[in-house]
């Protein structure tokens, strides 16, 4: 390394306290600016970059990921999981399926008017559907199953059994009252 | 030939043999210095011999104090990343929504809402226009922002529109499409 | 050789540096020859008062001096935090690409700068990192002559830091072995020597073989991030797909069956980070969709 061969640098490097090493520093080239900069001299990063820069940020706390734990050997490849159809490319192929469906379910209201209620309870069906794997897919990339089971299963059955409260408050509206596309409808132009 | 030979080679044993009787001591020479015991760096080492069980223990040790290295707070924000959280952003928020008024629906008889479709129409027409369009485009934007952004999902999922420049334009597309038309309908409607 | 012998002796007792003897006429390192050089009296030593290594020389007026900020943590002082070290270069010294940067740091500013590196020209992937908050390879990455915007330099985000900008993939690397990314074939060629493969056949893998395993793209992955432990990541689903669009291959099914699952492909929500960040300008988000549509519809 250059240091050797230059042992003016090379008396500097070590002369730098250890304890300057825990603080941030200003290192250059030009070594007699550094001589005259205090040891305790912070970075050129801003203060609130600084405050902000290894936290996770105040709006959303997002839990810091536990130690690193390597299962096996480095050379024992992670296990393959065994095939889920229902839970892979069945559920995957139902949800652009249904998610396409709702195109013209949507589109259906603006131009063919709001008093059609079996098109209305389709939508309703659909659209709660779509909103429950939207928040299934939710719950499980951000509870994982290894570190919070407890969590991850309070949440899948609270969706489910909310989904399933939903469905009877949209039944209970379709057929009490006008029907989501009507209501929406009044709503927004009252 | 031969004579400068022998000579140089007897001033090389000479010096190995007699360092400190050579003059060149004085100067810093590698060679002084490498043959001078009393100017060579000497460190006490201790070296102990582990199994590579007892190796193994201690990198596992170590990799339980690694820090995480930073990840949403320096990564750059890009239209691919942004506008896939907001569409699942306003997604959550449209179903939010859409639950929490499916079951208040259902919970109304009991608390003593009104939540029926009349009663709603009537509270939100007796608001002022201002605030009329502005919770109408406020409301409007992530319903037409998530259905545009669908729509370009199930493209994405055909396998089609997957260069970068095809994102980026699509990207900004969407957001103006969206804006554009949460407006029309905040407005026209 | 006593007359090797008897010679040492004779000129051990007079005295060596003269000018007589005899100078060998080819150059050599010759430790002899160079101190006679210095101690003759023709050339003597410069007065110590003359020497002065402590003053570095002072930046020239038109120096393009840039700050860079690293990432670093040691450790050897594991309970410290992970911190930024900010360093300036002048860039009219400096090569134009980061790695050049920081390679200059760690010889000239810093020697206890960590990072990986190997080929400096964009093909063995050991260099990447985060630079100017976008995944890419440190050796393919143009320093911005901008002088007034500093430079961030992190380690590949959300990997466990070895040390300064040396990420962990050791998950990485498990994970591709899992995915078997070798060519699994049980019958015998058609015509007893290579397995062939048509041109249309060979088109198919172009955009696949490419990839160096960097881990550019998984890292910058937010699923990825979430979870690395049951998520594959962009790379490993890139080269699963190479291995599944492979016609020789004939294990295509069982390929397909792996993925099959909630977590190993399908945590994939088409965010598309990774083939904006590509530094080889390969399509992982492209070739995941292929794998779901392959699982899917055929």
């Amino acid at each position: 390394m250059a240091s050797i061969v230059r042992p003016s640098l090379l008396r500097q490097a070590c002369s730098a306290a250890p304890t300057a090493r825990m603080l941030s520093t200003r290192a250059s080239i030009n070594a007699s600016q550094r001589i005259a900069q205090p040891s305790f001299v912070r970075s050129a990063v801003p203060t609130p970059m600084k405050a902000a820069a290894f936290h996770a940020s105040a709006k959303r706390a997002i839990l810091p990921p536990g130690p690193q734990h390597v299962e096996g050997t480095a050379n024992d490849p992670v296990p393959v999981p065994p095939a889920e159809p229902t839970h892979g490319s069945y559920h995957w192929t139902f949800e652009r399926i249904l998610a396409a469906g709702l195109i013209p379910l949507t589109v259906a209201p603006f131009a063919a008017g709001t008093q059609h209620p079996v098109l209305d309870a389709t939508l309703c069906a659909s659209l709660l559907i779509h909103s429950h794997i939207g928040f299934d897919s939710m719950v499980i990339d951000y509870i994982p199953k290894k570190r919070f089971p407890k969590s991850r299963a309070l949440f899948t059955w609270g969706l489910r059994a909310g989904t399933v409260v939903v469905a009877i408050g949209l039944y209970e509206f379709e057929t009490n009252d006008v029907g989501l596309t009507e209501a929406i409808k009044r709503v927004w132009t009252a | 030939m031969l004579a400068q030979t022998i000579t140089q080679q007897s001033l090389r044993r000479m010096a190995i043999q007699r360092p400190l009787a050579m003059p060149m001591a004085k100067f810093a020479s590698p060679a002084a210095i490498a043959t001078n015991s009393q100017l060579m760096q000497t460190r006490p080492v201790a070296t102990r011999n582990i199994k590579p069980e007892e190796g193994y223990k201690i990198l596992v040790e170590q990799r339980k104090n690694r820090p995480v290295a930073p990840h949403l707070t320096i990564y750059k924000p890009q239209m691919t990343s942004i506008g896939s959280g907001l569409t699942r952003i306003t997604g959550a928020v449209l179903s939010g929504g859409f639950y929490i008024f499916g079951a208040a629906y259902l919970a109304a008889p009991l608390v003593g809402w009104h939540l029926e479709s009349a009663s709603l129409a009537a509270a939100f027409g007796s608001l002022p226009v201002i605030a009329k369009v502005l919770i109408k485009s406020v409301a409007a934007f992530p319903f037409t922002y998530h259905c545009i952004n669908g729509v370009r999902h199930l493209i994405w999922d055909m396998g089609k529109s997957f260069t970068n420049r095809q994102i980026q334009i699509g990207g900004w597309a969407a957001f103006g499409l969206s804006g554009i038309s949460a407006v029309y309908l905040a407005l026209a409607w | 050789m006593a007359a090797l012998r008897s010679s040492t002796r004779l000129l051990a007792s007079r005295s060596l540096f003269r000018t007589t003897v005899p100078v060998r006429s080819f150059a050599s390192v010759n430790p002899i020859e160079s101190v006679k050089e210095a101690t003759s009296a023709s050339r003597p030593p410069v007065n110590e008062s003359k020497t002065s290594t402590v003053q570095e020389p002072s930046a020239s007026p038109d120096a393009r001096i840039k700050t860079f900020h690293v990432y670093r943590w040691n450790p050897d002082e594991p309970t410290s935090k992970p911190r930024m070290e900010s360093y300036t270069l002048d860039l009219n010294k400096t090569g134009p690409m980061m790695l050049d940067a920081l390679i200059r740091i760690k010889n000239e500013v810093d020697p206890t700068l960590t990072f990986r590196r190997s080929c400096r020209e964009g093909i063995c992937g050991s260099c990447a990192m985060n630079i100017d908050g976008v995944n890419t390879l440190a050796c393919l990455c143009r320093i911005p002559t901008d002088t007034k915007q500093e430079s961030r330099i992190y380690p590949l985000p959300h990997t466990y830091v070895v040390k300064d900008l040396v990420p962990d993939l050791t998950l990485f690397y498990k994970q591709y072995k899992s995915i078997k990314p070798y060519l699994q074939r049980s019958t015998p060629a058609p015509d007893g020597r290579e397995y062939r493969m048509s041109r249309e056949d060979r088109k198919k893998l172009d955009g696949l073989y490419e990839c160096i395993l960097c881990a550019c793209c998984s890292t910058s992955c937010p699923s990825y991030w979430w979870n690395s432990e049951e998520y594959l990541g962009p790379a490993i689903l890139l080269q699963s797909y190479r291995w599944i669009a492979d016609a020789r291959d004939e294990q295509t099914e069982q390929r397909k069956d792996a993925l099959n699952n909630s977590m190993s492909l399908y945590r994939c929500h088409t965010i598309l980070n990774c083939t904006r960040t590509c530094p080889k300008g390969l399509n992982p988000g492209l070739a995941i969709a292929e794998i779901k549509k392959s699982l899917s519809f055929s």
